[in-house]
């Protein structure tokens, strides 16, 4: 495996605010990594970042294996589309789809054309008058169509509905499929895109909480649901990320159990249901858990 | 001999940085109403005016007809070297997030942007000549106006006329990418900050002009040049304002 993005020590404060502070980690070549957190927990910061459009305080940015800083050989290979991705007051659709196919070498000027069909965008329509989702279907068909080797995508569908959404994903899937190549995808909607995703990594308040496959991730925790004496007995002496108590009945998010921890849980009648990858990440960044139903 | 397969299906990855450069310059002219159309409709309409009041001042005038040298100084056609400062301040600050924030290097984009200017700046400079051929031509539209090369510009060879008008509009573009530069980096509050100084110093200008009892000495400077001369001078304040434009934009951050 490779690494297209190697960043140690990386670290970003505007004035007294750590945007992004001591962040080390790595994404491997051809994978879809989900960068995850809170609002302001420092996202955006780490992706302009990453494609040299902030710069760092502190720390090693490395992206196919150099500075992106100003570095035309590795900008000219990442895309990176923003929630609040903005363009020149005069273009309409048509004006962004032939300027994005001037900048990236790879661009499929017929898959764009089979996106905005698909995504019912007016492409003569300025994109000052169109909604914010057919704005953000823009950015998305960009994204798609630049087949960059490292596509950034932050929130790439506020005000997308369901439908288009669901587009989105499907296309980001099969068109990975034909062509691999290493995105990076920020979004508050984790449930809807957890199929997605086969890494995972989350922030908050500017550090790095969690870095793992998406999968182990997923088996980590588990919550557990019974009456509240015989759940509280099971979790002493055990890392519990986060507890509801609804009348006699308590749940409990714990972290880090074993299979036969998981037998014994159901021994002492306790229902064992899977955590979310959205419960995990809320439990861990402070939130608190709702338990997911059991699966029968 | 065994062909090596590629890594990847990615081929086309690298690029000239000629057709970087390139990319900009479509950019900024893909919708080419700002760069390319405007200037020409806005300077067309300033030229009717002064046509329409040119044929109001003769019917007035009647038969006791209107003094020989009547039209022959105009200032409408500075409406378009200035306006460049307008175009080039627009085309930057609307193509800068958009085209650095996709993925373009701030040097791609300037150099880009810079090449586009001097392209506009002699698109400009020529077209403006042309119509002042045309104005020759015709003795000034029929009615002895003198509206493209008017005063010192009406004996001055044509050649010397575009060269003379390419050098303005450049340093006026650059001026403009400048305040773009400025307003790019700091927003706003760079732009208020920027004019304010610009205004001190101005008048400190002035301020110290009128101490040493210089005016004189300076209207000669003026003068005693002619206009390709005077223009040639600016040559080197536009080379300055590339550069430090250049360098402004060099760590500004794109919005959005």
């Amino acid at each position: 495996m490779t690494a297209v993005i190697e960043v140690a020590g990386l670290t970003r404060h505007y004035g007294k605010v750590h945007a992004v502070e001591d962040v080390t980690f790595e994404v491997e070549e051809n994978t879809i990594c989900g960068l995850l957190g809170r609002n302001g927990a420092g996202k955006t910061t780490l992706m302009r970042l990453l494609t040299g459009q902030a710069f760092a305080s502190a720390g090693q940015i490395r992206v196919f294996g150099e500075s992106p800083v100003e570095n035309a050989l590795v900008l000219s290979r990442t895309c990176f589309i923003r929630e609040t991705q903005v363009y020149p007051d005069s273009f309409r659709g048509k004006h962004a789809l032939r300027a994005a196919e001037r900048l990236f070498p790879n661009w499929d000027a017929d898959y764009a054309a089979q996106l905005a069909t698909e995504f019912n965008l007016p492409l003569d329509r300025r994109i000052k008058k169109m909604s914010r989702g057919q704005r953000s279907a823009v950015g998305a068909i960009i994204g798609l169509a630049a087949r960059a080797e490292l596509t950034f995508f932050d929130e790439p569908y506020a005000g997308l509905d369901a439908v288009a959404r669901e587009l989105f994903y499907s296309h980001l899937l099969e068109d990975y499929s034909k062509h691999p190549r290493t995105i990076v995808l920020s979004t508050h909607l984790i449930d809807e895109a957890a199929k997605l995703l086969e890494h995972v990594i989350v922030i908050d308040g500017g550090r790095v909480i969690i870095n793992d496959n998406s999968d182990a991730l997923r088996g980590t925790a588990v919550t557990l649901v019974g009456a509240k004496s015989a759940v509280d007995t099971f979790a002493v002496g055990r890392e519990v990320l986060g507890t509801d108590v609804l009348g006699g009945i308590s749940s409990v998010t714990v972290a880090g159990l074993s299979p036969a921890d998981k037998a014994a849980a159901a021994a002492a009648g306790l229902e064992v249901a899977p955590v979310s990858l959205q419960q995990l990440i809320v439990s861990r960044t402070r939130g608190t858990v709702q338990p997911q139903e059991a699966l029968s | 001999m065994t062909a090596v397969a590629p890594t990847h299906s990615f081929t086309r990855t690298h690029r000239a940085p000629v057709h970087r450069i390139g990319a900009t310059v479509r950019i900024h002219v893909a919708n080419p109403w700002t760069t390319l159309i405007s200037p020409w409709l806005i300077l067309l309409v300033v030229f009717g005016l002064n046509f329409a009041i040119w044929h109001l001042v003769l019917m007035a005038a009647g038969d006791r007809g209107v003094e020989a040298d009547a039209f022959h100084y105009n200032g409408g056609v500075s409406w378009i070297v200035f306006y460049m400062v307008v175009v080039a301040v627009q085309a930057m600050n609307q193509t800068f997030s958009f085209v650095v924030g996709l993925g373009a290097t701030r040097r791609d984009y300037f150099v880009g942007t810079s090449a586009l200017f001097a392209g506009l700046a002699l698109m400009y400079g020529i077209g403006v000549s042309v119509l002042a051929g045309v104005e020759r031509a015709t003795s000034g539209w029929g009615v002895n106006g003198w509206f493209f090369a008017p005063g010192p510009f009406a004996t001055m060879p044509l050649w010397e006329v575009a060269v003379t008008y390419t050098l303005v509009l450049l340093f006026m573009f650059f001026v403009g990418s400048g305040v773009a530069a400025v307003f790019v980096r700091w927003g706003a509050t760079g732009i208020l900050t920027f004019f304010a100084s610009v205004a001190v110093l101005l008048l400190a200008t002035l301020w110290a002009i009128t101490q040493a009892d210089a005016w004189a000495s300076v209207g000669h400077f003026f003068t005693a040049r002619s206009p390709l001369e005077l223009a040639l001078l600016s040559l080197p304040l536009s080379l300055v304002g590339g550069l430090v434009g250049y360098g402004l934009m060099r760590r500004a951050t794109p919005k959005g």
